[in-house]
Protein backbone atom coordinates (compact mmCIF):
# COMPACT_ATOMS: atom_id res chain seq x y z
CA UNK A 1 0.00 0.00 0.00
CA UNK A 2 1.49 3.50 -0.81
CA UNK A 3 1.01 6.21 1.67
CA UNK A 4 0.76 9.50 -0.11
CA UNK A 5 3.51 11.89 0.85
CA UNK A 6 3.31 14.97 2.24
CA UNK A 7 7.07 16.48 1.02
CA UNK A 8 6.93 19.38 3.66
CA UNK A 9 6.90 17.12 6.63
CA UNK A 10 10.07 15.26 4.66
CA UNK A 11 13.72 15.77 5.01
CA UNK A 12 15.63 16.13 2.14
CA UNK A 13 17.68 12.99 2.89
CA UNK A 14 14.14 11.19 3.85
CA UNK A 15 13.41 11.92 0.67
CA UNK A 16 15.90 10.69 -1.26
CA UNK A 17 15.57 7.29 0.35
CA UNK A 18 12.11 7.39 -0.93
CA UNK A 19 12.96 8.42 -4.10
CA UNK A 20 15.60 5.71 -4.97
CA UNK A 21 13.41 2.99 -3.21
CA UNK A 22 10.71 3.46 -5.13
CA UNK A 23 12.74 3.02 -8.74
CA UNK A 24 11.30 0.82 -10.81
CA UNK A 25 13.50 0.53 -13.74
CA UNK A 26 16.80 0.59 -12.26
CA UNK A 27 18.57 -1.43 -9.61
CA UNK A 28 20.45 1.32 -7.05
CA UNK A 29 21.91 -0.02 -4.23
CA UNK A 30 24.70 0.43 -2.14
CA UNK A 31 28.02 -1.83 -1.54
CA UNK A 32 30.45 -1.23 0.90
CA UNK A 33 34.36 -0.80 0.79
CA UNK A 34 34.29 -4.87 0.91
CA UNK A 35 31.79 -5.00 -1.58
CA UNK A 36 28.76 -6.56 0.30
CA UNK A 37 25.62 -5.25 -0.61
CA UNK A 38 24.55 -2.82 1.87
CA UNK A 39 20.85 -1.58 0.65
CA UNK A 40 18.21 -2.69 -1.86
CA UNK A 41 15.73 -1.17 -4.06
CA UNK A 42 12.68 -1.66 -5.82
CA UNK A 43 14.25 -1.42 -9.25
CA UNK A 44 16.30 -3.93 -8.03
CA UNK A 45 13.89 -6.48 -6.43
CA UNK A 46 11.94 -6.69 -10.29
CA UNK A 47 15.66 -6.72 -11.58
CA UNK A 48 17.22 -9.50 -10.03
CA UNK A 49 15.18 -11.41 -8.34
CA UNK A 50 16.34 -11.10 -4.81
CA UNK A 51 14.16 -9.76 -1.80
CA UNK A 52 15.96 -7.37 0.41
CA UNK A 53 16.46 -9.91 3.48
CA UNK A 54 17.77 -12.59 0.93
CA UNK A 55 20.72 -9.96 -1.05
CA UNK A 56 21.57 -7.78 1.50
CA UNK A 57 25.18 -8.97 3.32
CA UNK A 58 25.82 -10.56 0.26
CA UNK A 59 28.79 -10.50 -2.02
CA UNK A 60 28.46 -8.07 -4.89
CA UNK A 61 30.39 -11.09 -6.99
CA UNK A 62 26.83 -12.56 -6.46
CA UNK A 63 25.13 -11.03 -9.48
CA UNK A 64 28.15 -11.75 -11.54
CA UNK A 65 28.50 -14.95 -13.94
CA UNK A 66 30.89 -17.59 -13.29
CA UNK A 67 33.86 -17.02 -15.82
CA UNK A 68 33.20 -13.14 -14.31
CA UNK A 69 33.56 -14.30 -11.03
CA UNK A 70 36.77 -16.41 -11.83
CA UNK A 71 38.42 -13.51 -13.44
CA UNK A 72 38.25 -11.42 -10.46
CA UNK A 73 35.75 -9.05 -12.49
CA UNK A 74 34.16 -7.75 -9.53
CA UNK A 75 36.80 -6.60 -7.29
CA UNK A 76 38.21 -5.32 -10.47
CA UNK A 77 35.68 -2.97 -10.80
CA UNK A 78 35.29 -1.45 -7.45
CA UNK A 79 38.89 -1.36 -7.23
CA UNK A 80 38.60 0.93 -10.86
CA UNK A 81 35.62 2.77 -9.49
CA UNK A 82 37.69 3.74 -6.11
CA UNK A 83 40.75 5.00 -7.73
CA UNK A 84 38.95 7.00 -10.82
CA UNK A 85 35.63 7.90 -9.22
CA UNK A 86 33.48 6.08 -11.13
CA UNK A 87 33.34 3.36 -13.72
CA UNK A 88 31.00 2.59 -16.49
CA UNK A 89 30.47 -0.98 -17.72
CA UNK A 90 28.16 -3.59 -20.20
CA UNK A 91 28.05 -7.11 -19.42
CA UNK A 92 25.74 -9.99 -18.71
CA UNK A 93 24.56 -10.53 -15.10
CA UNK A 94 22.96 -13.41 -13.64
CA UNK A 95 19.54 -13.29 -11.87
CA UNK A 96 18.30 -15.15 -8.48
CA UNK A 97 16.55 -18.14 -10.61
CA UNK A 98 20.01 -18.40 -12.63
CA UNK A 99 19.12 -16.59 -16.20
CA UNK A 100 21.17 -14.01 -17.61
CA UNK A 101 20.53 -10.38 -18.28
CA UNK A 102 22.70 -7.43 -20.37
CA UNK A 103 23.31 -5.22 -17.66
CA UNK A 104 24.57 -1.44 -18.05
CA UNK A 105 26.05 -0.56 -15.03
CA UNK A 106 27.67 2.61 -13.16
CA UNK A 107 29.56 1.97 -9.72
CA UNK A 108 30.33 5.26 -8.36
CA UNK A 109 33.13 5.51 -5.13
CA UNK A 110 31.40 7.44 -2.05
CA UNK A 111 33.84 9.22 -0.08
CA UNK A 112 33.45 11.48 2.84
CA UNK A 113 35.14 15.20 3.76
CA UNK A 114 38.19 13.74 4.51
CA UNK A 115 38.15 11.58 1.29
CA UNK A 116 37.94 7.96 2.66
CA UNK A 117 36.40 5.67 0.96
CA UNK A 118 32.71 5.06 2.56
CA UNK A 119 31.45 2.71 -0.34
CA UNK A 120 29.82 2.66 -3.73
CA UNK A 121 26.68 3.21 -5.04
CA UNK A 122 25.85 0.97 -8.26
CA UNK A 123 22.99 1.69 -10.64
CA UNK A 124 21.75 -1.13 -13.19
CA UNK A 125 19.58 -0.90 -15.64
CA UNK A 126 18.74 -4.54 -17.98
CA UNK A 127 19.52 -3.23 -21.34
CA UNK A 128 18.43 -7.30 -22.66
CA UNK A 129 16.59 -5.89 -25.10
CA UNK A 130 18.94 -3.58 -27.13
CA UNK A 131 22.00 -6.31 -26.96
CA UNK A 132 19.47 -8.52 -28.69
CA UNK A 133 18.71 -5.92 -31.21
CA UNK A 134 22.20 -5.08 -31.96
CA UNK A 135 23.50 -8.66 -31.88
CA UNK A 136 20.50 -9.57 -34.47
CA UNK A 137 22.14 -6.50 -36.16
CA UNK A 138 26.24 -8.23 -36.26
CA UNK A 139 24.40 -11.53 -37.40
CA UNK A 140 22.62 -9.86 -40.20
CA UNK A 141 25.13 -7.59 -41.63
CA UNK A 142 27.79 -10.46 -41.40
CA UNK A 143 25.45 -12.71 -43.08
CA UNK A 144 25.24 -10.19 -45.90
CA UNK A 145 28.81 -9.69 -45.64
CA UNK A 146 29.37 -13.85 -46.49
CA UNK A 147 26.41 -13.52 -49.28
CA UNK A 148 28.54 -10.98 -51.02
CA UNK A 149 32.14 -12.70 -50.49
CA UNK A 150 29.99 -15.66 -51.93
CA UNK A 151 29.07 -14.03 -54.98
CA UNK A 152 32.19 -11.92 -55.58
CA UNK A 153 33.94 -15.93 -55.48
CA UNK A 154 31.45 -17.37 -57.80
CA UNK A 155 31.58 -14.72 -59.99
CA UNK A 156 35.81 -15.15 -60.11
CA UNK A 157 35.80 -18.91 -60.01
CA UNK A 158 33.02 -19.31 -63.32
CA UNK A 159 35.20 -17.16 -65.26
CA UNK A 160 38.27 -18.66 -64.26
CA UNK A 161 36.51 -22.05 -64.95
CA UNK A 162 35.15 -20.98 -68.50
CA UNK A 163 38.78 -20.28 -69.89
CA UNK A 164 40.59 -23.42 -69.46
CA UNK A 165 37.26 -25.23 -70.55
CA UNK A 166 37.43 -22.88 -73.87
CA UNK A 167 40.77 -24.32 -74.44
CA UNK A 168 39.39 -28.12 -73.86
CA UNK A 169 36.62 -27.75 -75.96
CA UNK A 170 38.77 -26.15 -78.64
CA UNK A 171 41.13 -28.96 -79.23
CA UNK A 172 38.34 -31.09 -78.95
CA UNK A 173 36.12 -29.56 -81.66
CA UNK A 174 39.59 -29.46 -83.74
CA UNK A 175 40.11 -33.07 -83.12
CA UNK A 176 36.35 -33.94 -84.45
CA UNK A 177 37.01 -31.87 -87.57
CA UNK A 178 39.83 -33.66 -88.59
CA UNK A 179 38.73 -36.44 -87.59
CA UNK A 180 35.31 -36.33 -89.73
CA UNK A 181 36.60 -39.20 -91.68
CA UNK A 182 37.71 -41.73 -88.98
CA UNK A 183 35.55 -44.80 -87.44
CA UNK A 184 32.38 -44.11 -85.76
CA UNK A 185 33.78 -45.14 -82.48
CA UNK A 186 36.36 -42.48 -82.41
CA UNK A 187 33.90 -39.72 -83.43
CA UNK A 188 31.11 -41.13 -81.08
CA UNK A 189 34.18 -40.65 -78.19
CA UNK A 190 35.04 -37.17 -79.26
CA UNK A 191 30.91 -36.01 -79.53
CA UNK A 192 30.30 -37.30 -75.87
CA UNK A 193 33.71 -35.71 -74.37
CA UNK A 194 32.20 -32.14 -76.00
CA UNK A 195 29.03 -32.72 -74.82
CA UNK A 196 30.57 -33.43 -71.13
CA UNK A 197 32.08 -29.71 -71.94
CA UNK A 198 28.75 -28.14 -72.93
CA UNK A 199 27.34 -29.53 -70.03
CA UNK A 200 30.19 -27.98 -67.67
CA UNK A 201 29.55 -24.80 -70.05
CA UNK A 202 26.03 -24.76 -69.13
CA UNK A 203 26.62 -25.30 -65.11
CA UNK A 204 29.28 -22.46 -64.80
CA UNK A 205 26.98 -20.13 -66.51
CA UNK A 206 24.49 -20.90 -64.05
CA UNK A 207 26.59 -20.26 -61.03
CA UNK A 208 27.98 -17.24 -63.22
CA UNK A 209 23.77 -16.01 -63.71
CA UNK A 210 23.55 -16.52 -59.88
CA UNK A 211 26.43 -14.26 -58.84
CA UNK A 212 24.66 -11.75 -61.16
CA UNK A 213 21.14 -12.05 -59.70
CA UNK A 214 22.15 -11.56 -56.77
CA UNK A 215 24.72 -8.43 -57.13
CA UNK A 216 21.71 -6.95 -59.36
CA UNK A 217 23.84 -7.88 -62.64
CA UNK A 218 21.09 -9.51 -64.49
CA UNK A 219 20.11 -7.03 -66.84
CA UNK A 220 17.56 -7.71 -70.04
CA UNK A 221 17.81 -6.68 -73.48
CA UNK A 222 14.68 -6.52 -75.30
CA UNK A 223 14.02 -7.02 -78.77
CA UNK A 224 11.02 -7.54 -80.73
CA UNK A 225 10.49 -11.43 -82.07
CA UNK A 226 7.78 -13.96 -81.88
CA UNK A 227 7.64 -15.81 -79.04
CA UNK A 228 6.19 -19.16 -80.60
CA UNK A 229 9.24 -19.43 -82.92
CA UNK A 230 11.44 -19.29 -80.25
CA UNK A 231 10.20 -21.97 -78.00
CA UNK A 232 9.97 -23.87 -81.23
CA UNK A 233 13.60 -23.90 -81.90
CA UNK A 234 14.47 -24.60 -78.44
CA UNK A 235 12.42 -28.00 -78.90
CA UNK A 236 13.55 -28.62 -82.12
CA UNK A 237 17.36 -28.26 -80.65
CA UNK A 238 16.46 -30.78 -77.81
CA UNK A 239 14.77 -33.47 -80.38
CA UNK A 240 18.21 -35.68 -80.43
CA UNK A 241 18.22 -35.33 -76.52
CA UNK A 242 14.68 -35.90 -75.85
CA UNK A 243 14.87 -38.90 -78.53
CA UNK A 244 17.88 -40.17 -76.04
CA UNK A 245 15.88 -39.98 -72.98
CA UNK A 246 12.84 -41.62 -74.44
CA UNK A 247 10.21 -38.59 -74.34
CA UNK A 248 7.96 -37.99 -76.89
CA UNK A 249 7.98 -34.23 -77.55
CA UNK A 250 4.87 -32.58 -78.33
CA UNK A 251 4.39 -29.15 -79.07
CA UNK A 252 1.65 -26.93 -79.76
CA UNK A 253 1.72 -23.06 -80.35
CA UNK A 254 -0.59 -20.44 -81.18
CA UNK A 255 1.12 -18.54 -84.10
CA UNK A 256 1.56 -14.78 -84.09
CA UNK A 257 2.70 -14.03 -80.18
CA UNK A 258 5.10 -10.92 -80.76
CA UNK A 259 6.15 -8.87 -78.05
CA UNK A 260 10.02 -7.25 -76.87
CA UNK A 261 11.58 -9.64 -74.38
CA UNK A 262 15.07 -10.89 -74.05
CA UNK A 263 15.84 -13.43 -76.79
CA UNK A 264 18.41 -15.29 -75.23
CA UNK A 265 17.08 -15.44 -71.51
CA UNK A 266 13.37 -16.75 -72.65
CA UNK A 267 14.98 -19.38 -75.01
CA UNK A 268 17.00 -20.14 -71.15
CA UNK A 269 13.67 -20.00 -69.41
CA UNK A 270 12.66 -22.99 -72.14
CA UNK A 271 15.82 -24.81 -72.25
CA UNK A 272 15.64 -25.13 -68.31
CA UNK A 273 12.28 -26.10 -68.17
CA UNK A 274 12.97 -29.13 -71.06
CA UNK A 275 16.62 -30.11 -69.35
CA UNK A 276 14.08 -30.41 -65.87
CA UNK A 277 11.09 -32.22 -67.50
CA UNK A 278 13.61 -34.75 -69.18
CA UNK A 279 15.59 -34.76 -65.81
CA UNK A 280 12.70 -36.24 -63.90
CA UNK A 281 10.14 -37.42 -66.78
CA UNK A 282 12.79 -39.63 -68.59
CA UNK A 283 10.50 -42.06 -70.76
CA UNK A 284 7.70 -40.22 -71.07
CA UNK A 285 5.61 -37.95 -72.83
CA UNK A 286 6.58 -34.14 -72.58
CA UNK A 287 4.29 -31.72 -73.93
CA UNK A 288 4.96 -27.99 -74.45
CA UNK A 289 2.55 -25.30 -75.00
CA UNK A 290 2.03 -21.71 -75.90
CA UNK A 291 -0.76 -19.67 -76.12
CA UNK A 292 -2.29 -16.27 -75.62
CA UNK A 293 -4.02 -15.74 -71.79
CA UNK A 294 -5.58 -12.78 -71.29
CA UNK A 295 -2.84 -9.46 -72.53
CA UNK A 296 -0.08 -11.92 -71.82
CA UNK A 297 1.63 -15.53 -72.96
CA UNK A 298 1.12 -18.85 -71.10
CA UNK A 299 4.00 -21.45 -71.84
CA UNK A 300 2.83 -24.65 -70.63
CA UNK A 301 5.86 -27.73 -69.85
CA UNK A 302 4.72 -30.93 -68.95
CA UNK A 303 6.24 -34.34 -68.18
CA UNK A 304 4.89 -37.57 -66.81
CA UNK A 305 7.97 -38.11 -63.80
CA UNK A 306 6.90 -38.07 -60.34
CA UNK A 307 5.63 -34.52 -60.12
CA UNK A 308 6.58 -32.48 -57.37
CA UNK A 309 6.14 -32.73 -53.43
CA UNK A 310 3.38 -30.34 -51.70
CA UNK A 311 5.80 -28.80 -49.75
CA UNK A 312 8.22 -28.24 -51.92
CA UNK A 313 5.99 -26.52 -54.86
CA UNK A 314 7.31 -23.09 -53.94
CA UNK A 315 10.64 -23.95 -52.44
CA UNK A 316 12.01 -25.49 -56.05
CA UNK A 317 12.24 -21.89 -57.41
CA UNK A 318 14.77 -20.87 -54.74
CA UNK A 319 18.07 -20.57 -54.84
CA UNK A 320 20.41 -24.06 -54.48
CA UNK A 321 17.10 -25.59 -53.37
CA UNK A 322 15.89 -28.70 -54.77
CA UNK A 323 12.98 -30.98 -54.48
CA UNK A 324 13.02 -33.45 -51.46
CA UNK A 325 12.68 -36.21 -54.07
CA UNK A 326 15.35 -35.13 -56.60
CA UNK A 327 18.76 -35.20 -54.09
CA UNK A 328 19.50 -38.19 -56.11
CA UNK A 329 19.20 -36.63 -59.57
CA UNK A 330 22.43 -34.32 -58.99
CA UNK A 331 22.23 -30.75 -60.10
CA UNK A 332 22.92 -27.74 -58.61
CA UNK A 333 19.55 -26.95 -58.12
CA UNK A 334 20.18 -23.44 -60.17
CA UNK A 335 18.30 -24.07 -63.11
CA UNK A 336 14.52 -23.09 -61.68
CA UNK A 337 15.87 -20.46 -59.09
CA UNK A 338 17.22 -18.74 -62.54
CA UNK A 339 14.28 -19.23 -64.63
CA UNK A 340 12.06 -17.82 -61.94
CA UNK A 341 14.86 -14.54 -61.77
CA UNK A 342 14.24 -14.70 -65.52
CA UNK A 343 10.32 -14.46 -65.73
CA UNK A 344 10.23 -12.50 -62.76
CA UNK A 345 12.58 -9.65 -64.71
CA UNK A 346 10.25 -9.60 -67.26
CA UNK A 347 7.08 -8.90 -65.01
CA UNK A 348 5.76 -12.25 -65.23
CA UNK A 349 5.29 -15.14 -63.06
CA UNK A 350 6.29 -19.08 -63.29
CA UNK A 351 4.39 -21.75 -60.96
CA UNK A 352 5.08 -25.07 -60.53
CA UNK A 353 1.64 -27.61 -60.57
CA UNK A 354 1.32 -31.10 -60.01
CA UNK A 355 -1.08 -32.16 -63.25
CA UNK A 356 -4.12 -34.06 -62.93
CA UNK A 357 -3.22 -37.70 -64.16
CA UNK A 358 0.76 -37.70 -62.73
CA UNK A 359 3.54 -35.55 -63.57
CA UNK A 360 4.64 -31.55 -62.91
CA UNK A 361 3.18 -28.90 -64.64
CA UNK A 362 5.00 -25.84 -64.99
CA UNK A 363 3.21 -22.23 -66.21
CA UNK A 364 4.73 -19.21 -67.18
CA UNK A 365 2.76 -16.49 -67.80
CA UNK A 366 4.98 -13.92 -69.82
CA UNK A 367 3.10 -9.94 -70.19
CA UNK A 368 3.09 -9.14 -74.02
CA UNK A 369 4.86 -5.74 -74.48
CA UNK A 370 3.04 -3.78 -77.09
CA UNK A 371 5.32 -3.58 -80.34
CA UNK A 372 5.76 -0.34 -82.00
CA UNK A 373 5.00 0.04 -85.69
CA UNK A 374 8.76 0.89 -86.14
CA UNK A 375 9.58 -2.77 -84.87
CA UNK A 376 10.82 -1.69 -81.46
CA UNK A 377 9.62 -1.48 -78.14
CA UNK A 378 7.09 0.79 -77.11
CA UNK A 379 8.48 3.49 -74.95
CA UNK A 380 6.06 3.68 -71.55
CA UNK B 1 48.50 -19.19 -99.99
CA UNK B 2 47.46 -18.07 -95.71
CA UNK B 3 47.05 -14.97 -94.47
CA UNK B 4 48.37 -13.13 -91.10
CA UNK B 5 45.71 -13.67 -88.17
CA UNK B 6 46.57 -11.37 -85.11
CA UNK B 7 45.18 -13.41 -81.68
CA UNK B 8 45.07 -11.23 -78.41
CA UNK B 9 44.19 -13.32 -75.64
CA UNK B 10 45.65 -12.97 -72.36
CA UNK B 11 44.94 -17.34 -71.64
CA UNK B 12 48.33 -19.31 -73.22
CA UNK B 13 46.32 -22.47 -73.36
CA UNK B 14 43.12 -20.46 -75.56
CA UNK B 15 45.90 -18.45 -77.61
CA UNK B 16 48.35 -21.33 -78.63
CA UNK B 17 45.45 -24.05 -79.34
CA UNK B 18 43.95 -21.33 -81.53
CA UNK B 19 47.32 -20.47 -83.12
CA UNK B 20 47.71 -24.05 -83.77
CA UNK B 21 44.59 -24.42 -85.61
CA UNK B 22 44.69 -21.79 -87.26
CA UNK B 23 48.34 -22.75 -88.92
CA UNK B 24 46.98 -26.00 -89.63
CA UNK B 25 44.75 -24.31 -91.52
CA UNK B 26 47.54 -22.47 -93.27
CA UNK B 27 46.84 -19.10 -92.35
CA UNK B 28 49.85 -17.09 -90.23
CA UNK B 29 49.12 -16.91 -86.43
CA UNK B 30 50.45 -13.87 -84.34
CA UNK B 31 49.99 -14.11 -80.65
CA UNK B 32 49.21 -11.32 -78.43
CA UNK B 33 49.22 -11.79 -74.45
CA UNK B 34 46.94 -7.99 -73.86
CA UNK B 35 45.76 -5.04 -75.95
CA UNK B 36 49.15 -3.26 -75.56
CA UNK B 37 51.05 -6.22 -77.33
CA UNK B 38 48.75 -6.43 -80.16
CA UNK B 39 48.78 -3.22 -80.79
CA UNK B 40 52.81 -3.22 -81.10
CA UNK B 41 52.55 -6.08 -83.34
CA UNK B 42 50.11 -3.81 -85.68
CA UNK B 43 52.72 -0.78 -85.10
CA UNK B 44 55.93 -3.00 -85.74
CA UNK B 45 56.87 -3.04 -89.51
CA UNK B 46 55.92 -6.71 -91.48
CA UNK B 47 53.00 -7.85 -93.41
CA UNK B 48 49.54 -6.28 -92.30
CA UNK B 49 47.34 -8.97 -90.32
CA UNK B 50 43.93 -9.72 -92.27
CA UNK B 51 42.16 -10.38 -89.17
CA UNK B 52 42.10 -9.99 -85.64
CA UNK B 53 40.93 -12.29 -83.02
CA UNK B 54 39.93 -10.21 -79.66
CA UNK B 55 39.23 -11.46 -76.45
CA UNK B 56 37.47 -8.84 -74.10
CA UNK B 57 38.95 -9.91 -70.66
CA UNK B 58 42.57 -9.11 -70.32
CA UNK B 59 45.20 -7.57 -67.99
CA UNK B 60 47.28 -4.27 -69.43
CA UNK B 61 44.94 -3.03 -71.99
CA UNK B 62 41.34 -4.92 -72.47
CA UNK B 63 39.53 -5.39 -75.69
CA UNK B 64 37.05 -2.66 -75.88
CA UNK B 65 40.40 -0.18 -75.15
CA UNK B 66 42.45 -1.86 -77.74
CA UNK B 67 39.43 -2.08 -80.06
CA UNK B 68 39.25 2.21 -79.36
CA UNK B 69 43.04 2.20 -80.21
CA UNK B 70 43.05 0.68 -83.15
CA UNK B 71 40.00 2.27 -84.58
CA UNK B 72 42.05 5.65 -84.04
CA UNK B 73 45.11 3.83 -85.65
CA UNK B 74 46.06 5.15 -89.23
CA UNK B 75 46.48 2.33 -91.68
CA UNK B 76 44.69 -0.32 -89.13
CA UNK B 77 41.55 0.78 -88.41
CA UNK B 78 39.70 -1.37 -91.56
CA UNK B 79 40.88 -4.66 -90.02
CA UNK B 80 38.10 -6.48 -89.07
CA UNK B 81 37.85 -7.75 -85.59
CA UNK B 82 36.59 -10.84 -84.13
CA UNK B 83 35.64 -10.64 -80.74
CA UNK B 84 35.19 -13.62 -78.21
CA UNK B 85 33.74 -13.16 -74.43
CA UNK B 86 32.37 -15.30 -71.70
CA UNK B 87 29.32 -12.12 -71.75
CA UNK B 88 26.30 -13.82 -72.89
CA UNK B 89 25.00 -10.64 -74.20
CA UNK B 90 26.82 -10.07 -77.57
CA UNK B 91 24.69 -7.60 -79.14
CA UNK B 92 25.88 -4.99 -76.89
CA UNK B 93 29.33 -5.53 -77.34
CA UNK B 94 28.73 -6.34 -81.10
CA UNK B 95 27.08 -2.54 -81.46
CA UNK B 96 29.57 -0.64 -78.82
CA UNK B 97 32.91 -1.90 -80.58
CA UNK B 98 31.86 -2.01 -84.20
CA UNK B 99 32.96 -4.99 -84.78
CA UNK B 100 32.68 -7.55 -87.51
CA UNK B 101 31.89 -10.86 -85.21
CA UNK B 102 31.49 -12.04 -82.22
CA UNK B 103 31.69 -15.37 -80.76
CA UNK B 104 30.20 -15.99 -76.67
CA UNK B 105 33.36 -18.71 -75.06
CA UNK B 106 33.34 -21.59 -74.86
CA UNK B 107 33.77 -20.79 -78.70
CA UNK B 108 32.12 -23.12 -81.79
CA UNK B 109 35.29 -24.09 -83.53
CA UNK B 110 33.69 -24.74 -86.77
CA UNK B 111 31.55 -21.37 -87.12
CA UNK B 112 34.72 -19.76 -86.07
CA UNK B 113 36.71 -21.32 -89.06
CA UNK B 114 33.86 -20.36 -91.39
CA UNK B 115 34.14 -16.48 -90.16
CA UNK B 116 37.60 -16.75 -90.36
CA UNK B 117 37.98 -17.99 -93.53
CA UNK B 118 35.22 -15.64 -94.56
CA UNK B 119 37.65 -12.64 -93.12
CA UNK B 120 40.98 -13.86 -94.67
CA UNK B 121 40.31 -14.98 -97.95
CA UNK B 122 38.28 -11.83 -98.66
CA UNK B 123 41.60 -9.86 -97.66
Amino acid sequence: METPVNHNQLTLEQRAVLLVDSVRDYAIFFVSPQGRIESWNAGARMLKGYTAAEIVGEPVSRFYTAEDREAGLPERLLRIAAEQGRVETEGWRVRRDGSRFWADVVITALRDEKGDLQGFAKITRDRTDRKRLEEERVRRVQAEEALRLRDQFLSIASHELRTPLTALQLQLEDLRLRLAGADGKIQQRIGRALRSGERMAALIDALLDVARISTGRLTFTREPFDLGEAVGEVVERFSSAAANAGCELSLEIEPGIVGAWDRLRIEQVVVNLLSNAMKFGAGAPIRVALQRCGAGARLEVRDHGPGVPAEDLVRIFGRFERSTSERHHGGLGLGLYVTHEIVAGHGGTVEARNAPGGGALFIVQLPVEPVGADGGRKAG
Amino acid sequence: MGSRVLVAEDDAAIRDSLGEILEDAGDDAVGACNGRQALEILGAPGPRPALILLDMTMPVMDGAAFRTAQRATAGRAEIPVIVFSADRDLSRIFDALHVQGVFHKPLPLAELLATIARFCRAA
